[in-house]
């Protein structure tokens, strides 16, 4: 079989078929994110839209379809799978920063055990990835003594950390305080103007409209609507996807 | 009905003791008859450990025998045999500075700076390497000493400290096994952890001391001794896995999903991730299993092992000390309780430190 | 081939055959090679040896044993024996550990120090340790003719000889059986609410069906009465021994006593937590409803606390029930020591070992039973809520 697709989009994903025992969480997803694109994904919870970044960077397996990921095809060849997680940077909604470590070395570990990198290096590295996310002087801390808003910029540091060419952001502001809210956004716009290619689960509407290539709308496990952000706000035709908007933007 | 004072007029010294003991007549009896008991005990057991007992070899068997209270002479005539077994007298300084490398081990491994995986393998490792040493010889000039002759307190520790060092790593091994993704690995783990804690800790050294020749090759046998330490770390792990599994069931599956996002392997994310959290939040009860296994320790007497226990039968057994039991047993269930008993103050003083930390 | 190895499904398949695979050699192999060497000393495997006659004797048993019975009736014998001993011990631990656990919840500081230093030193010290202790303490008290006596009792380094009543023994049984109807019924009609309507006030019910079992079991025994003979058989001196009452072993006793007072040590933390979960809400509650103190601690605080405790103590009876294993150590005729005797004495190692793991993984699975239906009855209880 063979296992490179061409290598052009980022993210290649053809007919992905996905379920958890008798419910169907993806039916027949398919979409193509070229590198350097920013996609935001929306959509009622329960929709799919989680499970489908995990299952770009395999936290999830897919049981139908294929994924491609910078034209390697993920599927049970232990090799391909390996190198994912290097590539691709992840930001959860719960943070999931290492309470066992300092803020400085939850940003170093990866660097340094999974791509090798001399310590001092790596402590470079991440000093300047904490700089960026605007909390250099967190480094000695404990996660737990931080901010929500806070572990979250470090988390984001941390997957920053690894270089990775996509990062998946997976409703990193839902869990937030509302002035919390801005200054995780503040550093997706940063990161978003300096060419990142980002797939983003949220529902923060005016992020999207800032910085999304394309905003996808998804419901029971499927794609519903997919479109430029001004197209998708203003003139969308589905009813599904209007119902949706007034009550996120609702209020 | 109890009358509750709100804010009572500054109570002196004797309003207070009213207050305390003697509030409502059940009050007050159960203070009395808790206080004569108390005071029953304390005085018998002072007048026969302390005043009416005889403390010094001078006077013999006999002379003891004749006293009232304790007779203590019987373990300053015999302590180096409940001790230290038949290990060469001429010798038993090793014996003695063995006991005192593995004490100052388990210290060690009680400061939280030793909390890490390598730190706390490197001080077990140096301080079982040094006991061994100590107590076989045959290197810097140490004359040898064969396992046969250890005995006593010395053995005991020696068998404690062999089942945490096997039986640790292989509970961690165990509940890794048994938390596994794969179905039959899980399932034939759990078969095999559960069967076990189902046995008697004795039939297990039993099976291992007795049986187990019959089973294995005749170059795999080995001595009794490391295979009765087998038995008992095979029960030891069998509890502590589930102590462990415990812990790891603790941490929240975020925590191994943003280790795999990072591209951290199988065994990187349970190293550095998954056990560091799992044994902090398994901690108490894993002490309070180390305190358990010490004391079951004890039970290898009945597969024929010199251990303090027979010693001190030993002590007493034999010829003229034949009456003075009791002290002898007195004297061994102090070194126990010792041992136990701070190792168990330690566990519960670290319990309460963390329930504080969560709040 | 390379690329198969890759594959992590076929990865998967092999780890899981590999490691079971290996597990079930290694315990052929050892199995393979017992049965060659016992074969080389002329044992031939099998189970034809349990209705052979073992040719030696147990010193306990609550069955007629004799060395002429097949080894199939000594595993029966060792069965009893472990259940009889555990059962002596876990009773005497419970009442023991009740009153410990309740001292140390008193509010009663005296109460609770002594309490505390009860667990604190039992706890502490070794089960065996406590077991050679009373075993020595028992066998080096005087002889039967300078026996120390009590209420009709004997202790002696032979035994505790206590009186018992002389009468048959089918009568002996039914009227045991009585008596336990006697609490048992009551009981029960308590937690069945339906029954009670027609018949009336419950409490009038429960007096008199006790009532009426206890003259039942006084009825039997009256009948059953041995002709010509005091109704209760006193043990005394006659010549150099003892005659007459019921021998308890020093054996039994010790282990029966160790296990009490060690037992007791833990089910006494048991209790405690059981207590120290209640809330205090809850007894706030039912007193400011103006219950008495004593029927909060019966209706509210006892029945809460026995259901946040029974889990645990089941685990703890399990432990209690493995510990009669130290009956080999001052030689009571325990289960296991039957089994090392028979391995001893046969040599039919491997199936004896199979019996044993048998009979342990037996008993743990029925007490464990026992507990998930206590458990289920004290759970509905709690629902309704009554008294």
């Amino acid at each position: 079989m063979d296992s490179t697709l061409p290598s052009g989009p980022a993210v290649h994903i053809e007919g992905l078929d996905k379920h958890y025992g008798s419910f169907h969480a993806l039916r027949k997803i398919n979409l193509s994110v070229d590198r350097g694109e920013k996609i935001v994904i929306c959509g009622p919870s329960g929709s799919g839209k989680s499970t489908l970044i995990r299952c770009i960077n395999r936290l999830e397996q897919h049981d139908g379809g294929r994924i491609a990921v910078l034209g390697t095809e993920l599927n049970d060849d232990v090799g391909n799978i390996d190198g994912i997680g290097r590539e691709v940077g992840m930001v959860f909604q719960h943070f999931n920063l290492f309470p066992h470590m300092t803020v400085l070395e939850n940003c170093m570990i990866a660097p340094v055990i999974v791509r090798k990198r001399p310590r001092a290096e790596a402590e470079t590295t991440a000093r300047r990835f904490l700089e960026k996310v605007r909390i250099p002087e967190q480094a000695m801390k404990f996660p737990s003594q931080l901010s929500g808003g806070q572990q979250q910029r470090v988390a984001i540091a941390r997957a920053l950390c690894m270089q990775p060419q996509i990062m998946l952001f997976d409703e990193p502001t839902s869990t937030l305080d509302p002035e919390m809210i801005a200054e995780v956004l503040d550093v997706m716009v940063t990161l978003a103007s300096e060419g990142m290619t980002m797939i983003c689960v949220t529902h923060e509407m005016g992020f999207a409209r800032r910085v999304a290539d394309r905003v996808i709308f998804m419901d029971a496990g499927e794609i519903v609507e997919e479109a430029p952000p001004e197209a998708f706000f203003t003139s969308s035709r589905n009813e599904r996807t209007r119902q949706f908007l007034s009550q996120v933007l609702g209020h | 009905m109890e009358i509750v004072v709100v804010a009572p007029p500054a109570p002196g010294r004797l309003e207070d003791l009213k207050r305390r003991f003697f509030a409502t007549p059940l009050q007050t009896l159960l203070s009395l008859i808790s206080l004569t008991i108390m005071a029953l005990i304390v005085w018998k057991l002072l007048d026969w450990a302390v005043f009416s007992a005889v403390f010094t070899t001078t006077g013999g068997p006999e002379a003891c025998q004749a006293a009232a209270g304790a007779c203590w002479s019987v373990i300053a005539a015999r302590w180096r045999i409940i001790l230290f077994g038949l290990y060469p007298f001429e010798e038993q300084w090793r014996s003695a500075l063995a006991c005192v490398s593995v004490v100052v081990m388990t210290v060690l491994s009680c400061m939280p700076a030793f909390w890490t995986g390598r730190r706390i393998a490197l001080v077990w490792g140096a301080g079982t390497g040094l006991y061994y040493v100590l107590m076989k010889g045959g290197v810097l000039g140490l004359p040898y000493v064969g396992e046969e002759a250890w005995g006593g307190l010395a053995l005991t520790l020696f068998i404690f400290v062999t089942t945490c060092l096997i039986g640790f790593p292989l509970a961690i091994c165990l509940a890794l096994l048994r938390r596994s993704d794969l179905p039959w690995i899980s399932r034939t783990t759990g078969l095999i952890i559960d069967g076990v804690r189902s046995l008697p800790l004795i039939s297990i050294l039993f099976t291992f001391a007795v049986v187990l020749p019959f089973a294995l090759p005749q170059w795999l046998q080995g001595d009794k001794l490391y295979r009765v330490i087998l038995g008992s770390a095979l029960f030891f792990s069998a509890y502590q896995a589930e102590i462990v599994r415990g812990g790891m069931q603790g941490v929240p599956a975020g925590q191994e999903e943003a280790a795999m996002a990072l591209g951290m392997s199988y065994w990187q994310r349970i190293g550095r991730i998954l056990l560091p959290q799992a044994m902090r939040n398994a901690l108490p009860a894993t002490i309070n299993q180390f305190v358990i296994s010490f004391k079951e320790t004890s039970l290898v007497v009945i597969v024929g092992f010199f251990e303090i226990l027979a010693s001190g039968n030993a002590a007493y057994g034999t010829g003229e000390w034949r009456f003075a039991y009791v002290e002898v047993y007195a004297f061994i269930a102090f070194i126990y309780f010792v041992f136990v008993f701070s190792l168990s103050r330690y566990g519960a003083y670290l319990e309460r430190r963390m329930a504080v930390g969560e709040r | 081939m390379v690329s198969l190895l890759r594959n992590q499904k076929v990865r998967n398949a092999l780890l899981q055959a590999l490691y079971v695979g290996s597990l079930a050699a290694t315990v052929l192999a050892c199995v393979m090679i017992a049965r060659r060497n016992l074969a080389e000393q002329g044992i031939t495997s099998g189970f034809d040896f349990l209705f052979k006659s073992t040719g030696w004797d147990v010193n306990f048993s609550l069955l007629p044993a004799t060395a002429n019975d097949p080894n199939w009736w000594f595993f029966l014998i060792g069965i009893v024996n472990t259940l009889f001993l555990g059962t002596t011990g876990l009773v005497l631990a419970t009442i023991v550990g009740t009153i410990v656990g309740l001292a140390r919840t008193s509010s009663n500081e005296l109460a609770r120090l002594l309490g505390r230093t009860y667990v604190d030193i039992f706890r502490n010290i070794p089960l065996i340790l406590q077991v050679f202790f009373w075993y020595a303490l028992i066998t080096h008290l005087p002889t039967p003719r300078a026996a120390h006596e009590a209420f009709g009792m004997l202790l002696t380094s032979r035994g505790l000889y206590v009186p018992v009543p002389n009468v048959g023994g089918t009568a002996l049984a039914a009227a045991m059986l009585a008596v336990i109807a006697a609490i048992a019924f009551p009981v029960w009609l308590g937690r069945t609410p339906r029954l009670n309507q027609p018949f009336g006030e419950r409490s009038t019910i429960q007096l008199a069906s006790a009532a009426g079992a206890l003259a039942c079991a006084a009825i039997l025994l009256a009948v059953g009465r041995l002709p010509d003979l005091p109704l209760l058989d006193f043990p005394a001196l006659q010549g150099l021994n003892l005659k007459g009452g019921l021998r308890i072993p020093p054996e039994f006793s010790a282990l029966a006593g160790a296990i009490a007072i060690y037992g007791g040590s833990y089910i006494a933390e048991i209790v405690r937590g059981g207590f120290k979960a209640v809330g205090k809400g809850q007894m706030e509650a039912a007193l400011s409803l103006g219950l008495s103190p004593w029927r909060v601690f019966t209706q509210v605080r006892l029945p809460l606390a026995l259901r946040a405790m029974l889990p645990i103590l089941a685990n703890q009876y399990v432990w209690l029930m493995k510990a009669t294993t130290m009956g080999i150590a001052v030689g009571f005729t325990d289960f296991f020591m039957i089994v090392a005797l028979t391995i001893n004495h046969s040599g039919q190692t491997l199936e004896v070992i199979g019996i044993l793991m048998a009979g342990f993984l037996a008993i743990n699975l029925s007490l464990a039973a026992v507990f998930n239906r206590i458990n289920k009855a004290i759970a509905l209880k709690g629902n309704q809520l009554r008294g």
